[in-house]
């Protein structure tokens, strides 16, 4: 079953013609990888998902961006409800400037909810999930900025599950991290495979074939293949992807 | 990033290449033994296994390192997984050549009798073989998946030539039971002239498979 899909999308910045053509279905519940060199347009299309790009002055879209079969561009759609929906985590963790505790109950007194006793759940549970419980729960109310960069990361993914989006977009989200944090993220987005659907903008070509079901490589605009992630990473179809995963592109 | 690699990679064809080149003179020689039963030869045969051994050790090593150093994918994966299985090929081929030396040491007999060799059409199996071999080399120096599967029919040949074999050595014997000991281990050459076919047809898969990713190994389910 198709969680996203995006039907022939063309994106503009002003004159500069960023996404060319793209459609592509993202199945629910799977991880899938964006690849591709600076600049090909991977994270401005991962944007389109929660329409983060509608702040970007001069920005047009063309096409339609389906999710659960709805279209997210359709006028009648409340923007801050697609998000609850649609969760995001950046290149650079982000915390809030409050304590551990409400960073991820910021999202659900957001939404109005009040119960003391289901946002302690909640926040307990978010932050097994995002496997930071064992190392924060004796000190919740410390201000989120103590914790380490990778600690911070989890945390922000903490709250953005918190809200138990069905779609989470990931972008670059461990390359600022050491190897032994960019492993707890990794070790994350695998135990989240099969309850929520991932996508990951990367750099990392190890990490996408790590941890993406199925992935998609960008070039200059232009989807240019879009595979299983075993069929990607063995035996890709295009010279261009071939190029570009052993290194000898450009 | 992407010369380093290249050569790397162009290293280890250069090696496997090399190995390869050995590995046919290793068998060219062999033939020139048993038609012979030249000793000097089988000897020079003996001594040369060695190096054929150390190149399997070189190119095994150097394609661990270029795994843990490079982390290949797509073609390079596919080239040095071929790499590291052709190397296991020819090291057996070249123990087999080995064995063929070892039976022409061992044997009594100071001379082959021309109708049994006749008969046997060892002369066939060995150029089946040495053209199978050579052929391979070039496919991979060329990078023609189309010249490495028109080999492998070939093989055929040498299971068929193998399989009588065994019904002419077992006449020779019976009609001259002082030739038993040498009949035997002359069974033995035509047994390891059939296993390079096998190991042959591998190595046709492995370049097909390293420059098409296709596999071909096991298609034939039926049989």
């Amino acid at each position: 079953m198709e969680k996203i899909e995006a039907k022939e999308v063309d994106f503009y910045y002003g004159d500069f013609h960023a996404l060319k053509h793209i459609s592509m279905d993202i199945p629910q519940n799977k991880v899938v990888a964006f690849i591709g060199p600076s600049g090909c347009g991977k994270s401005t299309f991962l944007r389109l998902f929660n329409r983060m790009n509608d702040l970007v002055p001069g920005s047009r879209l063309e096409g339609e961006i389906l999710i659960d079969g709805k279209n997210i561009y359709a006028p009648e759609v409340q923007v801050d409800e697609l998000r609850k929906e649609v969760g995001m985590v950046f290149q650079r963790p982000n915390p809030f400037p409050k304590s551990i505790f409400e960073n991820v109950a910021y999202g659900l007194r957001v939404n109005g909810i009040k119960d003391k006793a289901f946002i302690e759940h909640r926040v307990e549970e978010a932050l097994k999930g995002a496997a930071l419980w064992n190392e924060v729960k004796e000190k919740l109310n410390a201000s989120a900025y103590a914790l380490s960069g990778g600690q911070q990361q989890r945390l922000c993914i903490a709250r953005a599950m918190a809200v138990s989006p069905s779609v989470l977009l990931m972008d670059e989200p461990a390359s600022a991290l050491d190897p032994i944090s960019t492993a707890k993220i990794e070790e994350l987005i695998s135990d989240m495979r099969g309850k929520v659907t991932i996508v990951i903008v990367t750099h990392n070509m190890q990490q996408a074939s790590r941890v993406s079901d199925k992935t998609a490589f960008f070039y200059m605009g232009e989807m240019i293949e879009y595979d299983d992630t075993k069929v990607i990473f063995t035996n890709p179809h295009k010279e261009a992807t071939q190029n570009y995963i052993t290194g000898r592109f450009g | 990033m992407v010369k380093f690699v290249e050569s790397e990679l162009t290293q280890i064809k250069r090696e496997v290449d090399q190995m390869w080149t050995l590995v046919f003179n290793q068998m060219e020689q062999s033939h020139e033994a048993v038609l012979n039963l030249d000793r000097t030869i089988a000897q020079q045969i003996m001594v040369r296994e060695r190096r054929v051994d150390a190149y399997e050790l070189k190119i095994d090593s150097d394609v661990e390192d270029f795994i843990a150093l490079f982390s290949p994918v797509a073609v390079d994966l596919r080239f040095v997984l071929a790499m590291l299985k052709i190397n296991g090929d020819l090291e057996r081929i070249g123990d087999y050549a080995d064995g063929i030396a070892r039976f022409v040491r061992d044997t009594d007999m100071n001379e082959m009798d021309p109708e049994l060799i006749e008969n046997l059409q060892i002369k066939t199996m060995f150029s089946v073989v040495l053209n199978m071999l050579g052929t391979l080399q070039e496919a991979l120096r060329e990078e023609d998946a189309a010249k490495a599967t028109a080999v492998l029919s070939q093989d055929e040949q040498l299971d068929m030539i193998n399989k009588s074999s065994a019904s002419i050595l077992a006449d020779y014997a019976r009609k001259n039971p002082d030739a038993i000991p040498f009949c035997l281990g002359f069974g033995g050459v035509f047994r390891k002239l059939e296993r390079t076919g096998d190991h042959l047809t591998n190595i046709a898969e492995e370049i097909v498979f390293y420059i098409d990713a296709k596999v071909l190994k096991h298609n034939n389910a039926e049989e």
